[in-house]
């Protein structure tokens, strides 16, 4: 079977990020990661791979050539091959377009069944894995928990809903998205560091996907972004003064009712 | 010049950043606070076969260069020296002479093994009388029959009283001094051989650190590791430069451990309003801090790097490792008190990297021994 996994590079959590003068980009401190969600879905496709005889993993990203360490932490991980489709001078800020070339490498590379995280902890759209099974024609499910195989055509899976959880019967080919929980990610051997700092990894022009460069690039974008504001800052701390311990008190009471407006 | 790793080196230095993170880090006040091996996380980390870093990938190693063996010194010394001394003892020292002399019989039973985390390797120099001074060892090893008898006791040996095996310094001819110097192979389970007091160290808990005692020792010939007699002190020649820039990517790591926490602590501790770090006395430190590691990290790396091109290390080695350690210092203290009085307190862990630090002013030689070596190499003898 051939498994791919879709995946995103993304800013590590503690990297400094700054808004850029033009209040529409930003500046990312050089710390990367494999999305956290994504890590779930590598993680699931190696454990798919050990139940179904000849399986094989392709990892693939769309995004810049740093992305290749994100391709090659999944082939330490255990994926096979990793593909990086290229998006220099192509950024975009509509997800409907990555996931149109996401589409187009599946159809060129053939698939049994994709997975890929949840959602990417930068931008939080959490839409790429719909849109590639819808461009695709092929049944979906959103987070899920559980992967169980059937038979080579049909697979079982859970996901949870509002207090509870939902098993459902999947015909494959299909497309799964991976929610906290369904595994707990390998940290990779070092066999599988060797193999990943050694791989080939090939890096695909997306215009040989069937797509036209014109319906690819930011002018193509449906969604703009307008502009980015950090969040508020943590007001100052008020240091409450007094006599006593029961003055202290009394003032911090007041303070909750009227301005803090807790109590 | 490029100063760049390459990507595969940057790649390496993401996966073991990540796996300190995940499976060191977290562990480092517990190792402390008890100050027992780790069996458990010896164990799940060597599971994952980084021992066999510097070795031939034909016998299981990764064969990793010198900037990546750096890499993985710093970061996981910044997870917890304490596992960190252990974990490069095998790495290192502990295999270094069998895997350059030992027959194929001695690799099967103690090389390989060891590089799979099976077993616990160390090496013997330091004496209760001698440690960078090697000319004075006074453990003795004396032909006997198709063998040599070993007497003496060793003291400060990392991994000393759990080790499955060691190489231990001994001299063959006392009148020689240095050029009586010879390595031997005592295995665990050798009559005569036994492990004396563990010492309870002030900093590096968790590593199991103490006197190895040799009571009438006698081992085979082929656990004589050498290709001659009296090229023992030649020999720690060929490793010194290696050992003294991974202190210093020790000393790295300590130092990049505790920064990494007092900033987070400025970021987040009020002080008369606002965070600390507004204040310009904190971020004069964090400045100063910043400028001393950056400075340590060009020396380690170009120290690891003339290492890898096979140019004469000794100098930057040498100082390099003074220079770090020194870093390490300085950045630990300046981070007790960015914490303030909690610093004090064994429920941060300030206190830990203050206590860690001080261990590497003396591995790899005291300053005082690496000032006078300096010294000497640039002056001579006038």
């Amino acid at each position: 079977m051939n498994i791919l996994v879709f995946i995103k590079q993304v800013a590590d959590t503690e990297a400094r990020i700054l808004i850029k003068g033009d209040n529409r980009s930003l500046e990312i401190e050089n710390k990367y990661n494999l999305n956290f969600f994504d890590e779930f879905a590598v993680e699931e496709a190696i454990r798919f791979k050990g139940k179904v005889k000849d399986s094989k993993i392709s990892v693939c990203t769309y995004g810049g050539k740093k992305a290749v360490e994100a391709l090659r932490t999944a082939i330490a991980m255990g994926a096979d091959q990793a593909y990086l489709i290229d998006n220099t001078d192509l950024d975009t800020d509509d997800p409907l377009i990555t996931a149109k070339i996401l589409a187009g490498f599946a159809k060129k590379e053939g698939f049994d069944l994709i997975l890929c995280g949840r959602q990417a902890i930068d931008d939080e759209n959490g839409n790429i894995g719909a849109m590639v099974a819808e461009f695709l024609k092929i049944p979906h499910v959103t987070a899920i928990t559980k992967l169980d195989v059937v038979d080579e055509k049909k697979i079982i899976v859970e996901n949870d809903i509002e207090g509870g959880k939902e098993t459902k019967e999947v015909q494959l080919p299909a497309l799964l998205t991976t929610q906290k929980g369904i595994n707990e990610p390998r940290v990779p051997l070092i066999t599988g560091v060797m193999k990943a700092m050694k791989a080939n990894i090939p890096v695909i022009d997306p215009v040989t996907l069937g797509l036209a460069k014109e319906s690819l690039d930011r002018n193509a974008s449906k969604i703009k972004i307008l502009s980015y504001e950090t969040p508020k800052g943590r007001p100052p701390v008020k240091i409450i003064d007094g006599e006593t311990p029961e003055e202290k008190v009394k003032k911090l009471i007041k303070l909750l009712r009227e301005e803090a407006k807790v109590l | 010049m490029d100063f760049a790793l390459t990507e595969q080196q940057e790649f390496f230095k993401k996966v073991i950043v990540d796996t300190v993170d995940k499976m060191v880090a977290p562990k480092a006040q517990e190792i402390d606070e008890k100050d027992e091996f780790p069996w458990e996380l010896w164990k799940e980390f060597t599971g994952l076969g980084y021992l066999g870093l510097r070795y031939p990938e034909e016998i299981g190693g990764m064969n990793a260069d010198k900037i990546m063996c750096m890499t993985f010194y710093e970061e996981i010394a910044r997870g917890s020296v304490g596992f960190a001394q252990s974990v490069i003892m095998n790495i290192l020292m502990g295999t270094y002479f069998i895997y350059r002399f030992g027959n194929d019989s001695i690799k099967e039973r103690c090389l390989y093994p060891a590089m799979r985390g099976e077993k616990i390797a160390t090496m013997c120099f330091t004496e209760d009388q001698s440690g960078s001074d090697l000319g004075a060892t006074r453990t003795t090893a004396v032909k006997d029959g198709n063998g040599w008898r070993i007497n003496g006791t060793k003291m400060w040996i990392t991994n000393g009283p759990i080790c499955d095996f060691c190489t231990v310094l001994a001299t063959t001819d006392p009148s020689k001094g240095l050029k009586g110097l010879n390595f031997f192979l005592v295995e665990k389970g050798t009559p005569g051989f036994s492990s004396g007091q563990v010492l309870n160290k002030l900093g590096c808990r968790g590593t199991v650190t103490g006197e190895l005692v040799f009571d009438n020792v006698w081992v085979p010939d082929e656990n004589f590791l050498g290709d001659e007699l009296g090229k023992g002190v030649i020999y720690v020649g060929d490793i010194l430069d290696e050992v003294r820039l991974m202190t210093g990517a020790m000393a790295l790591g300590i130092a990049k451990g505790a920064y990494n926490e007092g900033l987070e602590f400025a970021k987040k501790r009020v002080a008369f309003g606002q965070p600390i770090g507004n204040y310009q006395l904190i971020r004069e430190k964090f400045a100063d801090m910043d400028t001393l590691m950056n400075a340590a990290r060009l020396m380690i790396y170009h120290g690891a790097w003339m290492l890898e091109n096979g140019m004469d290390s000794r100098l930057i080695a040498a100082e390099a490792k003074m220079f770090a350690t020194e870093v390490c210092l300085k950045v630990v203290d300046e981070v007790t008190r960015i914490y303030g009085a909690n610093a004090f307190a064994y429920e941060y862990t300030p206190q830990r990297y203050f206590r860690d630090a001080r261990f590497l002013l003396y591995g790899g030689g005291t300053h005082e021994v690496l000032k006078d070596f300096i010294g000497r190499t640039i002056i001579g003898k006038l």
